[in-house]
């Protein structure tokens, strides 16, 4: 038999005191699923590191409904089998109400079902189209641009510059034969011809016979849809085949490391584009602050608007539930509120009861019905020197 | 942690049918097979294929296994005349080309944006706990299935004939086995098991693509199989149930290491689970459940 005793009472209230006090306290977990080994190990730590970046700040600012954000991080090996498991764990024993990172398309489509079905949010750079077209139901969104929106802006680019015969080599993956269609349709009614196009399997030590095809087309202008291992080893094929005419690939395509591994003479020249900001985005330049970094990639840039998205949406609906981020996101970035470029600004805001609308680092960050972003500039720069060097956004 | 342990639980089912099958290949009959993911691949988008244009989850499971049977028959065929490490190699060089097949072949397989959406047994009219619940036990009672009938091979005269191949195949022939036939059953077996291995990840997964059947998930069930004990059954289940122990408890250990980078404890997790693998096998050579040598 329970015998109560007014001190036992009291001693039982003053023992749980610090434990109710501490569960208002217990630190939000969210959970972050990049890849840190595999193929994608070169972007996945520093998708990270800007996350944690802005973790900190919100933390410091208090945190978001009165709870520090703690990040659960699992590493998705690039590997859609092992990302499969690794989101199971995020989901089931840490219960977290969104996955923010995912990179590989192949990655993501295989997490999605798992999100989804457990009412989880997520967030990704996987660029396939055919990802928001998955039957999602609003638990996704992707910072990335699509293919016919990054087409586009990228024939609108190449017609500028003046290009007049243009040959594809891309890698063999979702995003190539998409790319190529709406390259073709944006630039033969204004007099650039798409001189062919080719895919290529990953992971070769040579791309010579390829580049031969591509040169018997006599282009001015490859596009080079590719990712950093295999573009490298094109590039220098390119060098020795001798060809003078002008390169473009994704910013992805050719990383400051690359610029580091590869000579000069290869690199000479090639333009790259990346999804932007405005260069003068106060959102930026707080995240190149925060990252001390000069020109933080676009990858660093999406990934400070995912946890600053996801902060401020669970401060806003009051609830942090992957449903309840699922329900309001889109009063924080699709509302005519007041413009926040920050997380800990938004806060701020929110707590003054505002209405805010965050424009992001890597964009305005406003989102379609089915998770996809409506608009984006991109930046585009030029390798000279073996350094980039600033063109424009447009 | 119970929808996590059940998740989990799959994964070694079908990481343990996988094992039982290349055990069928390699551990009897002396046959290395490294072109496991091919036919993991075949059995995987045979049953996606078929169940997305409406065939019923059993009928397409039973067709991808007959599918992975039937590609086993063809490159035992092919690859008559190779032994150990060449069949190894050419093996391999096999699931590389059913990986960069389903990649390019866009009209048939969707190319590397994978086939999605999969249906799955009951998936929608359950909760996802239940389904996966469901699923377990559908696994499990796939997994049970197969180590009996397989264990029944192991005892028939069939099994006993594989195993006088795998130690001397000319000895087999001259004792008048056809040893050929015998490889190509014993291929077309465990290919079919495969096979099912594969039918039934599609189907909990929901989701089918060439990435899946990158190398990384051959040395994940090769590792199972030499730790577990190669030519042993049993060995095949224990090991592939330790691998994913491995692989996922290795996970906890990020709390213990607050002053590594989380792409340090990425790596010092890969490092852990061979190196573990590595220890096992130097205090037990034969793997943890040796094969019984019946005399």
């Amino acid at each position: 038999m329970i015998r109560f005793t007014r001190r036992g009472l009291l001693a039982t209230a003053a023992l749980a005191a610090p434990s109710i006090v501490g569960a208002q306290g217990a630190a939000l977990r969210l959970g972050v699923l990049t890849p840190l080994t595999g193929a994608g190990s070169f972007d996945g730590p520093r998708m990270l590191k800007a996350m944690q970046a802005v973790t900190n700040d919100i933390n410091g600012a208090g945190g978001i409904l009165g709870r520090k954000i703690e990040l659960v991080v699992e590493d998705d090996e690039t590997n859609p089998e092992a990302a499969v498991r690794a989101a199971h764990k995020l989901v089931d024993v840490d219960k977290v109400p969104v996955i923010m990172g995912t990179w590989a398309s192949a990655v993501t489509t295989a997490v999605a079902p798992v999100c989804w079905e457990s009412k989880t949010f997520l967030t990704t750079v996987s660029g396939a189209d055919s990802i928001t077209h998955l039957p999602h139901q609003g638990y996704l969104i992707r910072t990335q641009p699509n293919n016919q929106l990054q087409a586009t802006k990228h024939a609108e680019f190449i017609i500028r510059h003046g290009s007049k015969r243009m040959f594809i080599l891309a890698i063999q993956a979702p995003f190539a034969e998409p790319t190529r269609k709406y390259l073709t349709e944006m630039l033969t009614p204004h007099g650039v011809t798409v001189a062919g196009s080719l895919i290529y399997d990953k992971d070769k030590t040579s791309y010579r016979s390829e580049v031969d095809q591509a040169l018997k087309a006599k282009p001015d202008l490859l596009y080079l849809n590719g990712y950093a291992p295999d573009v490298a080893v094109v590039l220098r094929d390119l060098y020795r085949a001798g060809y003078d005419g002008d390169r473009f690939c994704q910013s992805y395509a050719l990383t400051a490391k690359a610029l580091e591994e590869l000579p000069k003479e290869v690199t000479q020249g090639v333009y790259t584009v990346q999804p932007s900001a405005d260069v003068d985005s106060a959102a930026y330049a707080a995240a190149a602050k925060r990252l001390g970094i000069a020109t933080p990639d676009s990858y660093e840039a999406q990934a400070t608007d995912w946890i600053s998205i996801v902060a401020l949406t669970i401060a806003k609906a009051g609830d942090a539930t992957g449903t309840a981020i699922r329900d309001s996101v889109r009063k924080i970035t699709n509302s005519d509120g007041v413009k926040v470029y920050t997380a800990v600004d938004g806060l701020a805001a929110l707590k003054q009861g505002k209405e805010i609308k965050y424009s992001g680092a890597s964009g305005p960050c406003t989102f379609t019905d089915i998770g996809d972003i409506s608009d984006c500039k991109f930046r585009y720069n030029r390798v000279e020197n073996g350094a980039f060097k600033y063109l424009e956004v447009s | 942690m119970i929808a996590y342990l059940t998740a989990m639980a799959i994964s070694a089912g079908i990481y343990a049918l996988l094992a039982l099958g290349v055990n069928l290949t390699w551990g009897m009959a002396g046959m290395v097979n490294l072109g496991l993911a091919g036919f993991f691949a075949v059995g995987g988008y045979v049953s996606a294929m078929l169940t997305k244009a409406g065939v019923a989850i059993p009928l397409g499971i039973a067709a991808g296994a007959l599918a992975a049977a039937a590609t086993g028959a063809g490159v035992a065929l092919i690859t008559a005349r190779l032994r150990a490490d060449y069949l190894a190699i050419v093996t391999l060089g096999f699931s590389e080309s059913v990986r960069i097949a389903a990649a390019n072949e866009i009209w048939l397989t969707n190319g590397s944006d994978g086939i999605a959406g999969i249906p799955g047994p009951w998936r929608g009219t359950l909760p996802p706990q239940q389904f996966n619940l469901v699923f377990l036990i559908i696994v499990v009672a796939v997994l049970i299935v197969t180590f009996v009938l397989l264990q029944r091979l192991v005892h028939s005269p069939f099994g006993r004939v594989l195993r006088a191949i795998r130690d001397d195949e000319d000895v087999a022939g001259v004792a008048g086995k056809y040893v050929l036939a015998f490889k190509v059953k014993a291929f077309a077996v465990g290919a079919a098991v495969l096979g099912v291995a594969g039918a039934l990840y599609a189907h909990e997964t929901s989701f089918v693509a060439p990435d899946l059947f990158a190398p990384l998930l051959t040395l994940n069930i090769i590792l199972a199989l030499v730790a577990g004990g190669v030519g042993n059954n049993a060995g095949a289940v224990i090991g592939a149930v330790l691998i994913v122990v491995l692989l996922e408890g290795t996970r906890f250990i990020a709390p213990l290491l607050p002053f590594l980078a989380p792409a340090q404890i990425a790596a010092v997790r890969e490092l852990l689970v061979s190196g573990l693998l590595l220890v096992i096998l130097r205090v037990l050579p034969a793997g943890i459940v040796p094969e019984k040598i019946s005399t």
